[in-house]
């Protein structure tokens, strides 16, 4: 029996469509407009048509490939390492949490601090004064790195990020390693595998699925940085750490290129799709694992 | 012997994941004289005057009105996702209705820089007045929260036994009647989750906050940066300390409440990506 008909489910729907094609969909016609017109702050009702010279202009520019080659290597190198850290913690620690759950809460307290502030508090630990990270370095070794040069910058962001959400790879990790049936351990120890053959024969390929997931959202979300950086180190010395979307922030609020800013948006846009596209080809394909 | 070992790599890991709370919260505590003497982990006279002169109200630091923005922003945007999520939730779960593409629409959204959409947006507001507004800013957290919502929603939906709509649709219920007065009341749990993590995910944005706010309308997570170029003379890392652990107490706890509740709607999010 159907509950209701379907100018009524269209009825339900239609706020939320109204307010997504007002909120998204509108903004996407004005970048794409925006884009290929010559746009100032003066002649924002009406640009005129140039065609594509934003786009050529933007390609043209090093600053948009370095800043997207920082967003491609971060989203990359913090990926893998929340991943990795991440699945090791959850494996190894699986027998100490199953019967404390409490003590998840402390493991995922970073996750509910805004980024942005954990890029305040960063200014303060590592900082050459007054900060704990460096005093204790002197202390001990007499020496301390510079976190903020030109070379190190970018892995001080590194490890920041990956200290902040390396605890939603690990929850992931978790539920999934503690979705795997206990009869099928049980079984796998009763024929002689040793805890190391298990995991590598057993747990990791059954979360495969999960890993994969797992590593595409934090990608996304370390490709899109912004906020922590932001506040860290800005664009760092010399721009090195001007993630894209610090680029097309800049671009817009600080050079007020507002034809470059859109088309690096739509260039963003298309570059997020084709991740997207993956992303779902792979879950419909592994879907009834992840679910697990 | 590997259970001592699995201790001391839990210890070790949560000290690590949350050092840059410790550390603050540790230097919220110190005199101004200490934190430069002493920049290491034990409080030799803690003090609450960094506390109390962040709370004090100048012309260009007010930390009550960041919060309120913050407040006000974050309940406009997981009140409003709420209310456009749940109805279409309910439709796409009964109905499948949008399900092909209103639904992965919504869902990817999660995962889009939402950056592309700032500067049309921002111009948009300048256009209607809505620039540095805790309605402008709510409006935009309510973008961010759509995607957890409605996933959550649905899936909570699907999960009620669709004899309950059928049973009241015998005894002559509207669908209204039914979304609202039959399933609303059931799926409460899920309602709250998604408030709840919605709140904390619209407390924490920091992007639009600091793209369409200015002044008056400034959320705690910009008006925290303020206090970072306060005066002349350098950061005062005394008071800084203690505007950001105000600022990142209200998640906090949030979290910590509810972090069951939390872990699985995070992961729902995920897995459905």
């Amino acid at each position: 029996m159907q509950v209701a008909n379907r100018r009524e489910w269209r009825i339900l729907t239609t706020p939320l469509v109204g307010f997504l094609l007002l909120f998204l969909g509108f903004p996407i016609v004005v970048n794409l407009v925006y884009s290929v017109s010559d746009v100032t702050f003066e002649t924002l009702r009406s640009p005129t048509i140039t065609g594509f010279s934003n786009y050529i202009a933007l390609l043209g520019e090093g600053d948009f490939w370095r800043a997207s080659w920082f967003s491609l290597r971060f989203g990359i190198l913090t990926a893998l390492a929340e991943c990795i850290i991440g699945l090791a913690l959850a494996i190894f620690l699986a027998p100490l949490l199953a019967k404390r759950t409490f003590l998840m809460a402390p493991m995922m307290l970073p996750l509910m601090v805004a980024p942005a502030m954990v890029g305040l508090m960063y200014r303060l630990v590592l900082h050459e004064f007054v900060g704990p990270v460096p005093y204790y370095l002197y202390e001990w070794f007499g020496d301390s790195p510079t976190f903020f040069s030109v070379e190190a910058a970018f892995w001080t962001l590194i490890v920041v990020e990956t200290l902040q959400w390396t605890p939603f790879a690990f929850l992931l990790f978790y539920m999934a390693y503690r979705a795997v049936p206990d009869e099928v351990h049980e079984a796998a120890t009763i024929d002689g595998a040793t805890p190391m053959q298990i995991v590598r024969t057993i747990d990791l390929p059954l979360m495969v699925p999960t890993i994969i997931v797992a590593f595409f959202i934090r990608f996304i979300d370390g490709f899109r940085v912004f906020d922590n950086v932001y506040t860290l180190t800005g664009t760092g010395p010399g721009g090195s750490t001007t993630s894209l979307s610090i680029y097309i922030y800049e671009a817009f609020f600080k050079q007020g290129a507002i034809g470059k800013a859109v088309a690096a948006s739509m260039v963003l846009f298309i570059a997020s799709f084709a991740v997207l596209f993956g992303l779902n080809w792979l879950s419909s394909r592994k879907s009834k694992g992840a679910r697990a | 012997m590997i259970a001592a070992l699995r201790w001391v790599v839990f210890i070790i890991a949560a000290l690590a994941m949350n050092f840059p709370v410790i550390v603050t919260l540790v230097t919220s505590f110190k005199s101004a004289r200490e934190i430069t003497t002493n920049p290491g982990f034990w409080i030799n006279q803690p003090t609450f005057a960094n506390y109390l002169q962040v709370l004090e109200v100048s012309d260009r630091l007010n930390i009550f009105a960041y919060l309120g923005n913050s407040l006000a922003a974050a309940l406009i945007g997981t009140t409003l996702a709420l209310i456009l999520a749940f109805p279409a939730a309910y439709a796409i779960a009964r109905g499948d209705y949008g399900r092909r593409i209103l639904m992965p629409s919504v869902v990817n959204l999660r995962a889009v820089p939402l950056i592309i959409f700032a500067i049309p947006i921002y111009m948009m507001f300048q256009w209607m007045g809505l620039l540095d507004t805790q309605l402008g800013l709510g409006l935009m957290l309510t973008i961010v929260n759509l995607p957890l919502a409605l996933v959550i929603l649905v899936n909570a939906i699907a999960e009620v036994p669709l004899e309950l709509d059928e049973a009241a649709k015998m005894d002559g219920a509207s669908t209204f009647e039914i979304m609202l007065g039959i399933i609303r009341p059931v799926v409460r749990p899920a309602i709250v989750t998604t408030f709840i993590f919605g709140f904390i995910t619209a407390w924490n944005e920091f992007l639009f906050g600091l793209m369409l706010t200015t002044n008056k309308a400034v959320p705690m997570t910009v008006g925290a940066s303020f206090f970072f170029s306060a005066s002349g003379g350098g950061v005062q890392w005394g008071p800084a300390s203690a505007v950001m652990i105000i600022g990142a107490l209200p998640p906090m706890l949030l979290g910590l409440v509810m972090y069951k509740q939390i872990s699985g709607s995070m992961t729902a999010g995920a897995v459905k990506g």
